[in-house]
């Protein structure tokens, strides 16, 4: 019965933990999204300068 | 001009505000991750099992914060709102929120963890209890602040339409605290005071003072990080923004 107690023990921190590496991770991940369509958006823009200058 | 609201007004301004949260937001998380670490150790290894609930009252020292944290930030959202709402300050729209989903995390746990305990101590994972009901509400309007929030295009215009959810649900948050003094409740009364004498024996508080303090740290590291993250998307465009991307990435 003991054992049975500590596993809703251990399912309860479990939960807290997962909950709480969602929170940490999220805006993480949505900070390195920013950055990288940054970066993506500065390539194209440079890109389509280039191709502007080399027009004839 | 008073030096604390010069301190606000140079802190509210985009790049100010995005400097702040990069620099306190890893001490946040220290002070959130030492103390978690503590209270948890303690719950777990230091303090005696509960004699009559055995091992399984040791779920409070996460309910019970994470519960706390529910309300807390609830308020703390509702006052950012008002702010937002009265004095259009875009901080503060952001602020608030920047706090739906970590309140919503932490009701979650509250919901979740609660469950879990009720399991063998009330022999059942959920009843609609008062107390349980009123914070199954409160995750309810943590929601609603949050779709509301992703519906409307207009960030400016989402954020006051959200912010006036946030406000009106201000008014569950009493009838949460107060369910277990109002009706005739399965949930406990109070047991943890912050003025008088608490029930709970004092070789059984540290830990809970240590993950309650823990949780709050959080709360502010996590409402730092996820404000930045948003001001930086509604700032994009802004030289300031280059700048600061710029710098972090010759940091990396």
């Amino acid at each position: 019965m003991q054992v049975v107690k500590i596993d809703y023990v251990g399912a309860a921190y479990a939960l807290f933990a997962l909950v709480l590496a969602w929170d940490y991770l999220a805006p993480r991940l949505r900070l390195a999204r920013f950055k990288r369509d940054r970066v993506l958006r500065s390539r194209r823009d440079q890109a389509r300068r280039d191709a502007a200058g080399n027009r004839p | 001009m008073n030096r604390l609201i010069l301190w606000f007004n140079q802190t509210g301004s985009p790049p100010n505000f995005d400097r702040f949260a990069a620099r306190w937001t890893p001490w946040a998380f220290a002070i959130a991750l030492v103390s978690l670490a503590i209270g948890l150790y303690g719950a777990l290894f230091e303090v005696p099992a509960d004699y009559k609930q055995g091992e399984s009252f040791r779920i409070l020292y996460i309910h019970v914060p994470a519960a706390w944290m529910s309300l807390f930030i609830f308020v703390v959202m509702a006052a950012q709102a008002i702010i937002a709402l009265v004095w259009r300050i875009k901080l503060c729209e952001i602020l608030a929120m920047a706090c739906a989903p970590i309140g919503a995390a932490f009701t979650l746990i509250t919901l979740a963890s609660g469950s879990i305990w009720g399991k063998p101590t009330w022999g059942t994972w959920w009843t609609w209890d008062p107390r349980l009901t009123s914070e199954l509400v409160l995750l309810f309007l943590y929601l609603g602040v949050i779709g509301l929030y992703n519906a409307i295009e207009d960030r400016r215009a989402a954020a006051r339409a959200a912010a006036f959810l946030a406000v009106i649900g201000l008014v569950n948050v009493p009838i949460v605290h107060f369910a277990v003094n109002w009706w005739n409740t399965l949930h406990q009364g109070e047991t943890i005071r912050l003025i008088g004498p608490s029930k709970m024996d004092p070789s059984m508080m540290w830990p809970l003072l240590a993950t309650a303090l823990g949780t709050k740290a959080w709360f502010v590291g996590s409402l730092l990080q996820r404000a930045r993250v948003m001001n930086l998307e509604q700032e994009t465009g802004k030289a300031w923004v280059g700048q600061a991307m710029g710098d972090a990435s010759r940091e990396d």
